[in-house]
């Protein structure tokens, strides 16, 4: 096991280093870059800038340079120094933009995981062991609303109704005395209490699959034979299901643990951007509009490697879970 | 046609100029020497916030009298006001530093007078200018003070015009706004409170560009903070930018000083400003909120002696998506916006909830001329292209094609005229002719001439003179100009009738730019520019504007480049540019209003860009318990609205 561990670690190297540049490609490939947008946003409030100027600051920020050497150096820099380059639109270093909202991100990531886990399993469970019951009509008819809903719109409608008809405040993840303040217990507890809303919008369209997934998974053990063996040796019936069936059925959520995390962040980005949370998704799209590329870079670097971290923890947990794989 | 009020049915009376009251304003150069701040200002009655008294109090900060200068800038505010409050206000996520600007900065020698028809006193109560428009001689207010106290002086205008803008590691171009004749401004300090600058030919526009947002340049940096990061001071500032991670010591300058237009201007509390309000919390990657606190040291004061602002912190949330700054606009949670918001299709939602958040609509004056503007590409890379755009005649008829009134009946909801790119009726400038040609909805007389140019129909479309099928695309931004997307859909149809087949290229923003830089778009649309600011932005009067005027880009970069690079324009273009540079130069402002003139006619005889309507006033949002805002504004960025209404006067209401 731990020889195993060490081999995907190595692995991860390479991986890392080929994703790092096909990131740096695509971030690049659309026309124009950062001076180009700059120059943009600078005449439509009418001011020139020639030929000259847009050169200057296009050496100032190394984009005359051809794109192997700008990735050699981004990455020589990560490498070497953990420096992630300078945001051309904020003049900070990456570092400091990235850390508290990728922390933020794995916060409402987990939640949500949690979540959706929390709710879709037991009802999974539930409606596969009371097949075609009046519970699993109501379980499956909300989890198909739930599929249904976009998100995103599903956030806009709680966000007006909240407004227009409670005079409430939605947004965001602190309330206002603690957005700029330093970490502490009561910004911990004031976290929570505006976490909940954006965790239970996300989880309620990855739950609705889930039960649906988990229903299929347990349907099918229920009737193997080693069920039927198990429930004529008198085994109780709720340990019969969690020793042998439900731990089956997990196999598929375990093995697909590893999309979950960029999933969870590529896909509440418009949660986060209509719910205006300080989580990655957002300064990521922004950054990629502007052409940011060491900040965009950064992320997809990071998001990646928490890819490649996910799947390996998937695959331990598989081998824990599953008694029917090896890794010899 | 004389501009009659059926015409202007956006502008108010107020803008109705005439033209003495222009010549007396908005080229108001002549003023030769500002009135001298007469007013004598009793500082033993100053008045001021209950918190700075308080830190007073406990001598935490001087007495009010040794914080104003001897003479503050006296405002005449409509009500005098009660001191207290936050004004509440949204940015979007990602660069949208100049919404700061707008209301904090900019703090100038001069600045606008609310109306935009001339510059008035502001940190200078006076100034004279030589004869020939060649020398600026600004006489500071005696005792004004930076945010922190130290004194704002001549010395620090010479710091931030010949160590800073001038200084080639930290602007590889000297600003253009200082520039004149190829050769930058020198700036000399003739007393503690008295500069001089020196310009090589006659810059009579100096002033005005003074109060826009991009003439910042002289008031941004103060020497004794900033001096710092300057090498000239600081010999080891090299090795410091390393240490705080810059990659030198001009990075390390702008993100501890900023400039005009980078977000990094409000990323540093510890910066020194004149701003009415001072940076707490930055605006940087990622923040959710920046709020700015009452300077202590604000040097303008009401008719009564109160020490301004009234309000006591600016505080901006910063949404990441419209929709949800809309919905605070309705829940009451914005005191004042027009950024973002104020587009034609949020009106009706707007207009609706006026109770719900307890708050007015207020007027934005378009300075533009024009909402909706087509570039046929005149210098297109393909011959048969070039020919066909570059003909006046094909121009013509295509702006005969289109039908405006029903444009404006369908897009607008009527709150436009027919109209090619003029300055706005009202203006002394207006160019009658040239803002109504080919305006009228005739598609027989098109019909007509494009038969006559060759262009013959084969089936339902014409065809080049060769037999290739007549097609071009025009590129438009959705996100940026929603509106001219349905423009364009229509202007497809009625062209489809006389036989002109288009297509409607939706882009995205980089990839516009990148296009016009390139010269590889066929046509694009923009707004108008030069409504009410022509001399500030002449970009769709002669090609001006290296990446703006898009029906030439190579003639613009060939002006720019001095003749180096693009392509060389043909003689009308030429001498347009020699008017404006004339009447850029000229302080007789009779004078700049007939080279100005003249310019006009050419335009209108070359008749290069299709105009479709007068550009549509907008609106902001304004919480009916804030007063002291007016119900009208110009909207403009070289009027970056609503700083020159002095928001720092805006108070309220118990």
């Amino acid at each position: 096991m731990a020889r195993f561990i060490v081999t995907r670690l190595l692995w991860m190297i390479p991986s890392l280093l080929v994703i790092s540049f096909l990131a740096f490609v695509l971030i690049q490939l659309p026309p124009g870059d950062f001076v180009t947008t700059y120059i943009a946003t600078l005449a439509s409030s009418n001011e020139v800038v020639d030929q000259a100027a847009a050169a200057a600051l296009r050496e100032r920020f190394g984009l005359d340079q051809p794109m192997l050497v700008q990735y050699l150096k981004w990455v020589w820099n990560i490498v070497t120094a953990g420096d992630f380059g300078m945001s051309f639109e904020w003049q900070q270093p990456v570092q400091g933009l990235i850390w508290e909202r990728m922390a933020l991100t794995l916060i409402l990531t987990f939640s949500t995981l949690i979540v959706t886990w929390g709710i879709a399993l037991p009802i999974g469970v539930f409606s596969a062991v009371k097949k075609y019951s009046i519970g699993d009509y109501i379980a499956t008819f909300f989890s198909f609303v739930g599929l249904a809903v976009p998100s995103f719109l599903l956030a806009l409608v709680l966000m007006y109704v909240a407004v227009v008809e409670f005079g409430q405040e939605v947004g965001g993840l602190f309330s206002e005395e603690y957005v700029q303040a330093p970490w502490s217990w009561g910004r911990v507890v004031d976290l929570m209490h505006h976490l909940w809303i954006p965790v239970i919008i996300l989880a309620v369209s990855g739950t609705a699959s889930l039960i649906r997934v988990m229903r299929a998974n347990m349907l099918d053990e229920l009737s193997k034979p080693y069920v039927t063996t198990a429930r004529a040796k008198g085994l109780s019936e709720f340990r019969l299901l969690l020793k042998y069936p439900v731990r089956v059925a997990l196999n598929p959520f375990i093995s697909t643990l590893a999309w979950l995390l960029p999933n969870l962040i590529s896909g509440s980005i418009i949660v986060a951007i209509v719910l205006n949370l300080p989580t990655a998704g957002p300064l990521l799209l922004q950054s990629l509009m502007a052409q940011d590329m060491y900040l965009a870079g950064a992320f997809v670097l990071l998001i990646c490697a928490l890819t490649l971290i996910g799947s390996l923890l998937s695959d331990i947990l598989l081998a824990l879970a599953d008694p029917r794989i090896r890794l010899e | 046609m004389a501009p009659t009020d059926k015409r202007t049915p956006n502008l108010p009376a107020a803008w109705s100029l005439n033209r003495r009251r222009f010549i007396q304003g908005a080229a108001g150069v002549a003023a030769l020497s500002a009135l001298p701040s007469s007013f004598t200002f009793a500082q033993s009655a100053a008045k001021e916030a209950p918190d700075l008294a308080k830190l007073v109090a406990e001598g935490k900060l001087p007495p009010l009298a040794q914080r104003l200068p001897e003479s503050p800038d006296v405002v005449q505010v409509k009500q005098v006001g009660r001191y207290g409050g936050a004004l509440r206000r949204g940015l979007r996520g990602s660069a949208d530093h100049n919404g700061i600007l707008k209301v904090i900065g900019p703090q100038n020698l001069v600045r606008w007078n609310v109306e935009f028809t001339g510059v008035v006193p502001n940190l200078a109560h006076k100034w004279e200018v030589s004869a020939d428009a060649t020398q600026f001689t600004f006489y500071l207010r005696k005792g004004l003070k930076w945010s922190d106290g130290k004194p704002f002086t001549a010395d620090d205008i010479v710091f931030s015009i010949e160590d800073c803008a001038k200084n080639a590691d930290l602007y590889k171009a000297t600003p253009s706004q200082i520039v004149i004749g190829g050769k930058p401004v020198v700036c000399e300090k003739v007393d503690e409170t008295t500069v001089k600058f020196t310009f090589a030919a006659p810059y009579a526009l100096f002033l005005e560009n003074l109060a826009t947002p991009l003439g910042q340049h002289t008031t941004l940096f103060a020497k004794h903070y900033c001096s710092q990061f300057h090498p000239k001071y600081n010999p080891k500032v090299d090795e410091q930018a390393k240490a705080a991670g810059q990659s030198d010591w001009p990075a390390y300058f702008r993100s501890k000083c900023g400039d005009i237009e980078i977000p990094s201007r409000w990323g540093n509390p510890d910066r020194p400003t004149m701003d009415p309000w001072i940076i707490k919390e930055p605006y940087t990657g990622g923040a959710t909120r920046v709020v700015a606190v009452r300077n202590p040291f604000f040097w303008q004061v009401d008719q009564q002696g109160n020490q301004l602002p009234y309000i006591d912190q600016v505080t901006y949330s910063i949404s990441q998506d419209v929709e949800s700054l809309m919905l605070d606009v309705v829940g009451g949670k914005i005191d004042y916006q027009d950024r973002h918001i104020n587009t034609l299709s949020n009106k009706p939602t707007l207009s609706q909830n006026t109770k719900r958040g307890d708050y007015r609509l207020v007027e934005l004056i378009a300075a533009n001329a024009q909402q909706v503007q087509i570039h046929l590409n005149i210098l297109h890379k393909d011959p048969k292209m070039r020919a066909m755009f570059g003909n006046k005649e094909f121009r013509k008829a295509l702006s005969l094609g289109i039908d405006r009134k029903e444009i404006i009946e369908l897009v607008y909801l009527g709150q436009s005229v027919p109209y090619q790119t003029s300055p706005r009726p009202g203006h002394p400038w207006y160019h009658e002719k040239l803002a109504n040609q080919f305006t009228e909805f005739d598609p027989a007389q098109a019909n007509a001439i494009l038969d006559k140019l060759g262009y013959k129909k084969a089936g339902n479309f014409r065809t080049h003179p060769d037999g290739s099928k007549v097609f071009f695309a025009i590129d438009v931004i959705p996100t940026l100009y929603p509106d001219q997307v349905d423009v364009l859909e229509l202007v497809k149809r009625y062209w489809a009738d006389i036989g002109i087949e288009i297509k409607v290229n939706t882009i995205e923003r980089a990839l516009y730019y990148t296009r016009g830089d390139n010269n590889d778009h066929d046509a694009a649309s923009w707004s108008g520019s030069g409504g009410l600011d022509l001399m500030f932005d002449p970009r769709d009067y002669f090609a001006y504007h290296p990446q703006g005027s898009r029906y030439a880009i190579p003639w613009a970069l060939w002006f720019t480049s001095g003749g180096k690079s693009g392509e060389e324009p043909p003689e009308s273009q030429k001498k347009r540019f020699a008017l404006y540079d004339q009447a850029r130069g000229t302080t007789d402002l009779q004078k700049r209003a007939e080279y100005v003139k003249q310019m006009l006619d050419l335009t209108y005889e070359a008749f290069e860009t299709v105009g479709i309507c007068l550009g549509v006033n907008t609106f902001g949002v304004c919480r009916n318990n804030l007063q002291n805002v007016p119900d009208k504004m110009p909207d403009s960025w070289s009027y970056p609205n609503p700083s020159p209404t002095l928001p720092a006067q805006y108070f309220f209401k118990a």
